[in-house]
């Protein structure tokens, strides 16, 4: 099976004194869902970017599949927190923008991109203008748009950070259907720690000065959602409560209070 | 006052449900009846013109300065059947309108890929920068004796001086545009397998599109101004032309008349390219 790997991965951006992330190992499987979470500038986003490979690092290695990760590629399709969309085009054509690339006939794209949405429960929404979309319809978009290069993986940079509450726990499932049924790999940033906890299969909690692993957890959550159970009883478990409160407490650890 | 006090006002009014006030339902007061601007405009053009009659017709100054508006009007349809100088009044609009066209079609063929090559490159923005900076401050009468000696008195001139007025609204609007495009969309784009020349293709210059439209309108109008700059030398056709030659004839209707005309089509030009604007970028101002 195909994994992403970062091994010992340091980025140290031009001009900065110190590095953004030193010597931080990962392992993603192809249908792990692994969550980066931690304090602001521990480097979750930097370590999402050399995954995408849009940075470059300093140290270390990146590679899917055992190949060196040398720039972006449709096998790393990455969603971020502002949809990032084309307003130019519409839904399905921004869906259809992988295919287009490639060059697939208008009629198969058109197809594709159809099922897409559908996917994402857009089905009826192909036409809509990007700017007559809610912020979590664009998201969706935006999924489908990565889903449509038919990625191993799916990097997800706070793609549910603009959204409001409610609008952000229905898009949860969203993600976690999704998952499911499109078969990939995801590494995804967030700032939520229950999002964390419902979403992942493992959870990397890392702490900035510079970056670095300070634990990980493997979780069960977002499986036994995968597995039918509905997830508002698996947000009242008490083994949630228990996890949710480890996970906060590891997060600032070692923070001055 | 006691509680009932409140039911004993005057039946609620809108926004006073139950006789209660509070601030948050008070419907929001009406702006007093604004005049609009648009009035306040007809009303100062309808002064100027009444005032302008007043003058021509006490005869305050004389016609060979301020001809009476009837007269200019009289001098349009004249001049609109049987023509000035050789040549229709229509004749001579279009010979203006095809040379500030052919003129902007030059300026767009160069001055976008120039702004593009400016806004993505650094060595396309020190090539090219310090000559647009250089260029654009230059009125067009500085450099069109030299444009002359160069190419002679013929069509080619008029258009090159008008389209190098031209040319550095389109390329800095076009650089500008290219510039502010997001670095999330271009990033989406390659990471969803764009090229680097796919990225320019379908993501840089649709999202600088918005800018490159603004630069037009406002090279339209740099370029219409610098009409009449260009017509002054050896045309036989042009509304600049037509008021250059009333001028040394002091036909003065003619040229209070062709002034108005130069004006009316720049006004029909920028209200055509905000209609095109809202075609081609509905999504300007709506992210």
């Amino acid at each position: 099976m195909t994994h992403l790997t970062l091994d010992k991965v340091s980025v140290h951006y031009d001009g900065q004194p110190a590095p953004a992330v030193e010597r931080v190992s990962l392992d993603i499987a192809k249908d792990d869902f692994v969550v980066l979470v931690g304090r602001s500038g521990c480097g979750k986003t930097s370590l999402l970017n050399v995954a995408a490979g849009l940075v470059e690092p300093v140290g270390g290695l990146a590679a899917v599949g055992g190949r060196p990760i040398t720039g972006p590629g449709s096998d790393r399709a990455v969603v971020f927190q502002n949809d990032a969309l084309f307003p130019w085009l519409t839904a399905r054509e921004n869906v259809a923008f992988a295919l287009r690339l490639r060059g697939v006939p208008a009629d198969k794209r058109a197809r594709r991109a159809d099922g897409l949405l559908s996917l994402v429960k857009l089905g009826d929404a192909g036409d809509k203008r990007i700017w007559e979309l809610s912020g979590g319809m664009r998201q969706r978009v935006g999924l489908a748009r990565a889903l449509a290069a038919e990625p191993e993986f799916l990097l997800l940079d706070e793609p549910l950070g603009a959204l409001d509450a409610l609008t952000r726990e229905r898009m949860q499932t969203t993600l976690l259907d999704l998952w499911a049924a499109a078969h990939v790999g995801v590494l995804m940033v967030t700032h939520g720690i229950e999002e964390a906890l419902v979403l992942a299969t493992r959870i990397v909690v890392l702490a900035p000065g510079p970056g670095h692993v300070v634990r990980t957890f493997e979780t069960h959550f977002g499986r036994r959602y995968a597995a039918g159970e509905p997830i508002r009883a698996i947000k009242a478990d008490p083994a949630f409560a228990a996890a949710r409160a480890e996970l906060t407490d590891a997060i600032f650890e070692g923070e001055a209070a | 006052m006691s509680v009932g006090a409140y039911s004993e006002r005057p039946a609620a009014k809108s926004g006073e449900k139950d006789g209660f006030s509070v601030p948050w339902s008070r419907p929001r007061p009406k702006p007093r009846r604004a005049v609009s601007a648009r009035l306040v405009s007809a009303i100062t053009i309808l002064v100027l013109l009444a005032a302008w009659t007043v003058a021509a017709s006490l005869q305050l100054v004389s016609p060979v300065f301020l001809p009476s508006p009837a007269a200019v009007w009289a001098k349009f349809v004249v001049v609109a059947r049987d023509g000035f100088v050789d040549a229709t009044l229509l004749q001579h609009l279009f010979a203006s309108l095809w040379r500030v066209f052919a003129a902007l079609i030059a300026a767009i063929v160069v001055g976008v890929p120039v702004g593009l090559a400016i806004g993505i490159s650094r060595i396309g923005r020190g090539v090219f920068d310090p000559l647009l900076e250089f260029l654009r401050p230059i009125p067009p009468l500085a450099y069109l004796p030299l444009i002359i000696i160069w190419f002679g008195i013929g069509e080619p001139s008029k258009i090159l001086v008008i389209a190098i007025a031209m040319l550095a609204p389109v390329a800095l609007s076009t650089a500008a545009g290219v510039r502010g495009v997001s670095r999330e969309r271009v990033d989406a784009a390659r990471s969803l397998g764009a090229t680097r020349a796919q990225v320019i293709r379908h993501v840089v210059l649709p999202s600088a599109l918005p800018s490159i439209l603004t630069g037009l309108r406002i090279a339209l109008g740099a370029g219409w101004s610098t009409l009449v700059a260009a017509e002054l030398v050896a045309a036989t056709r042009g509304l600049g032309f037509m008021i250059q030659s009333a001028a040394q004839f002091l036909v003065t209707d003619v040229v209070v008349m062709g002034i108005l005309v130069i004006a009316i089509i720049a006004f029909a030009l920028e209200f055509i390219i905000r209609r095109i604007e809202r075609v081609l970028v509905p999504w300007a101002g709506r992210e």
